[in-house]
């Protein structure tokens, strides 16, 4: 199959976007001024066409009448009168009896294409050494005679030159303004591009950094130039986010890994036994599961973070989740000498993602456990706020320093006082990125101030509309 | 789009007045001649208001542009001696 032939590039002016838009407003004034011509000559030559029309029919039928009544002498004196007071030198008459001889007018001849009874015909006539158009009309009479009466058409001759004089220099004037409109329409368009353009240019070139300039004008190119840079930003924490993922990665999981690797090694050297290695091999896939473990988490707050999911946001009614995440660690709960209290409401609808708000509600519960105390109270609540749902985790364990708790939601972050508990330090990450998919944000604070311990109050408050 | 400028021009061809009839050769019209102006100079002499002083003096005026040459102003002076003398044999 032979590859379509190239389409040639339109011309350098063509391709300004500026100049476009100029020819498509020529083309739209155009139009109009066509239209506006149009009723002009409705207005002016079409009127006196018609008034000339109405009076040649009313003349004829006057003639008619008198030929009528006082036979074809009556109908020559009648004509001759009125040619004889015709001062504005406009009419044409011409009668011709039988045999075609003249018997009364002012028209030399019959005009040579001429239809039977009632046509119309417009001819160009000498008068008084001049060319005019006239308008005639014919009507035959009984007994063989012809009659034509007709008006010199030389005023609406004139008016039609006027307009189309006019149309003419209007048509040079559009062209003119069009052309300079076009060009100076391009150059602001490009003047207004230029910062985008130079931005966009920058960025190409590898510098993040660059951010469209915006001016007070707040028109839409600026609406334009603050949307590059809401997105620019995004990409650039969207960068951050993979770097420091990858960091962390780097850093955190090469532990976990190396530590794997050398029980198994250990166990290759020293176990003596079937069981032993049954033992190493058993731990190494129970270190292995954590490490996916950790990357399910990663995965899971990466696409959170990168709002993917927003997609299958649906209607939920938010005590429903929040009594189910209870139910399962109220058991856990129990074995371990906690008590899981809940103060939910009746009923709390908002739009979200049930899987993630569920995760997020599990991932706080799950620390609350891990630091509070056997007979300590793990108090999961939600209310309404305004127009905000919030979700809190409070409990009764050793709490966060104020440090800490600016840290708490990073990656990989575990506080000192926590370095012996399990746990992989992505829980409120992930928490944190479930409120931002949901326009909402996570707030640590002490469970019970000035108490000692004071414990730990998670809230999320994500918006309801 | 590329021809903007050409829509104005095919709206006046559209109504353009000498659009609807074949052209023919020009016909004579026999009202701006001696003959005539001779014509209704004698119509004239024959109305009995034709020596009342306006009609009179147009009537004058008339013969004199049209010996002139003059037979498009002529005949129009004529005209209106004709007119004036009607109207007042119409006013009685």
């Amino acid at each position: 199959m032979r590859p379509p032939a190239a389409r040639p590039a339109p011309p350098r002016l063509l391709q300004s976007a500026g100049f476009r838009f100029a020819l498509l407003f020529m083309g739209i004034f155009s139009i109009a001024a066509a239209f506006l011509v149009a009723v002009l000559w409705w207005a002016t030559a079409g009127a006196l066409d018609r008034q000339t029309v109405a009076a040649i029919r009313a003349d004829s039928t006057a003639l008619l009448d008198r030929h009528r009544d006082g036979g074809v002498s009556a109908l020559i004196e009648s004509i001759e009168d009125r040619l004889a007071q015709d001062v504005e030198a406009e009419t044409i008459y011409l009668l011709l009896g039988p045999g075609g001889a003249k018997l009364a007018g002012n028209l030399e001849r019959l005009p040579e294409s001429l239809d039977g009874d009632g046509a119309w015909f417009r001819a160009r006539i000498a008068h008084d050494g001049a060319s005019a158009e006239a308008r005639i009309h014919r009507r035959d009479l009984p007994g063989g005679l012809r009659l034509l009466v007709g008006r010199d058409e030389s005023e609406r001759v004139q008016l039609r030159l006027l307009l189309t004089e006019g149309v003419v220099w209007s048509l040079g004037a559009i062209i003119v303004f069009g052309v300079i409109g076009a060009s100076v329409i391009r150059r602001a368009l490009r003047a207004r591009m230029a910062p985008a353009t130079e931005t966009a240019r920058n960025i190409a070139s590898g510098d993040m950094s660059h951010r469209v300039p915006l001016s007070p004008q707040d028109d839409e190119f600026d609406r334009l130039g603050a949307t590059m840079n809401a997105m620019l930003d995004r990409i650039s924490l969207l960068m951050a986010g993979v770097r420091s993922v990858s960091d962390a990665i780097a850093h955190d999981l090469r532990t976990p890994i190396a530590r794997a690797r050398g029980k198994l090694e250990e166990a290759l050297a020293t176990a003596t036994t079937a069981d032993d290695l049954r033992g190493a091999v058993e731990e190494g896939i129970a270190d292995l599961d954590n490490i996916s473990r950790i990357f399910q988490a990663l995965l899971r707050i990466a696409e959170a973070e990168a709002g993917a999911r927003r997609a299958a946001f649906a209607p939920l009614d938010l005590p429903e989740v929040l009594r189910d995440a209870a139910e399962f660690y109220e058991a856990m709960a129990e074995d371990a000498g906690q008590l899981l209290a809940t103060e939910l409401p009746g009923a709390l609808p908002m739009v979200g993602d049930r899987d993630l708000l569920l995760q997020a509600v599990a991932n706080l519960l799950d620390n609350a456990m891990k630091f509070t105390p056997a007979g300590g109270t793990i108090t999961l609540s939600a209310r309404q706020e305004g127009g905000h749902a919030v979700i809190a985790v409070a409990d009764s364990g050793p709490g966060l320093s104020p440090e800490d708790r600016a840290r708490a939601m990073d990656r990989f972050f575990r506080a000192d006082a926590s370095r012996n508990t399990p746990g992989s330090g992505l829980g409120l990450s992930l928490v944190r990125a479930v409120a931002q998919l949901h326009r909402g944000e996570v707030e640590l604070a002490d469970a019970h101030p000035g108490a000692a311990p004071p414990g730990l109050r998670v809230a999320l408050r994500l918006p309801l509309g | 789009m590329r021809f903007p400028y050409a829509l104005p021009v095919v709206a006046l061809l559209c109504i353009h007045p000498g659009r609807a009839e074949p052209a023919e050769a020009s016909l004579r019209l026999t009202t701006d001649s001696a003959e005539y102006c001779e014509s209704l100079a004698l119509r004239l002499a024959g109305m009995p208001a034709a020596a009342a002083p306006l009609p009179n003096a147009l009537s004058e005026e008339g013969r004199r542009l049209c010996a002139g040459g003059h037979y498009r102003t002529g005949i129009a002076k004529l005209r209106r001696a004709i007119r004036l003398a009607n109207e007042a044999r119409a006013g009685g």
